[in-house]
């Protein structure tokens, strides 16, 4: 595991210390609220990931130059955190299907099937928040997160590549994969809940 | 006439005489259409897309797919309220940290 976001490079007197924790990293508590919930899908263990991540943050605040990226960098520590920290314990199942999903997909992506998937956008616009937030949480937590800090929070590939500590090419193919997921996962949802997931309503009787 | 952003759907009988409905390169178009919606392609990559979604029917209907599905992660997404007490307790605690 990487730690250069622990490296220091200022020396802030504690009044600095306090005012950049007060006026440049609490404001984004809820954001990281957020992500820490939807990381570890628990209240509880959502609130004491947040609490270790600022704690940790005021503890390497002299790493943080003031000014620049703070969102970024605390969701780096609080990813960071997870790993270390939360997802050994967690029940997560993607822990050992996520290779096996990615190698699925590509291979998916070679035949060209996975890319023909007959939902329609009217549908996904008809759906409601929670049914989309739980077709999101259904993905296994590395193409969650994905698409949590690109959609949910708009950060940029290259942000993303900087929380994640992977290259930006692995952003874009990670990005493209969990969307396929998701995909999938609505189109299920939605014909479960009954709405129309045909793609060809008026060519599909004419063989 | 063209329209001038990348979507170019709606009436679907004018557009499918114009539109071929096989893409024989949709996984490397359905990659271009990723970064096009999340904002990281170049000037070059919009306008070859743009093109591309006025002339062909499974580029247009997964741009639109795609579309539809960034937004409802983006405004539908369900924002959880943060504990009333979470942020006390961690200036508490920072505060602690320094005695």
């Amino acid at each position: 595991m990487t730690a250069d976001e622990y490296i220091a490079v200022r020396q802030y007197t504690e009044t600095e210390k306090y005012n950049i924790f007060d006026g440049e990293l609490m404001p984004h508590i809820q954001s990281m609220y957020n992500f820490a919930f939807r990381l570890t899908q628990d209240e509880d263990d959502a609130n004491d990931l947040v609490q270790d991540t600022y704690l940790k943050a005021f503890r390497f605040i002299n790493s943080f130059e003031r000014g620049t990226n703070a969102k970024a960098w605390l969701f780096r520590i609080l990813k960071n955190s997870f790993i270390n920290d939360y997802r050994r314990k967690s029940k997560e199942p993607s822990k050992v299907d996520y290779q096996e999903v990615e190698t699925y997909y590509d291979s998916e992506e070679m035949a060209g099937t996975s890319q023909t998937t007959d939902l329609r956008a009217e549908t996904v616009q008809e759906l409601l928040g929670d049914e989309v937030t739980n077709a999101l949480n259904a993905l296994p937590v590395d193409f969650r997160t994905v698409l949590i800090l690109c959609d949910v929070e708009g950060f940029t590939y290259e942000e993303m590549a900087k929380i994640l500590d992977i290259p930006i090419g692995t952003v874009r193919s990670r990005l493209h994969r969990a969307r396929m997921l998701l995909k999938e996962k609505l189109k299920t949802y939605a014909s479960s809940m009954g709405y129309d997931t045909s793609g060809e309503s008026e060519d599909e009787d004419s063989l | 006439m063209t329209p001038m952003t990348p979507e170019s759907s709606s009436s679907a009988e004018a557009e499918k005489v114009v539109k071929k409905e096989h893409c024989e390169n949709h996984a490397e178009c359905m990659k271009l259409i990723q970064m096009v919606l999340d904002g990281e392609a170049g000037s070059e990559e919009i306008e070859h897309v743009r093109q591309n979604l006025g002339k062909c029917l499974p580029c247009s209907n997964g741009y639109n797919l795609q579309k539809a599905i960034k937004e409802a992660l983006q405004f539908r997404v369900e924002h959880k309220p943060v504990p009333q007490n979470l942020a006390d307790c961690i200036k508490s605690k920072i505060h602690a940290l320094e005695k």
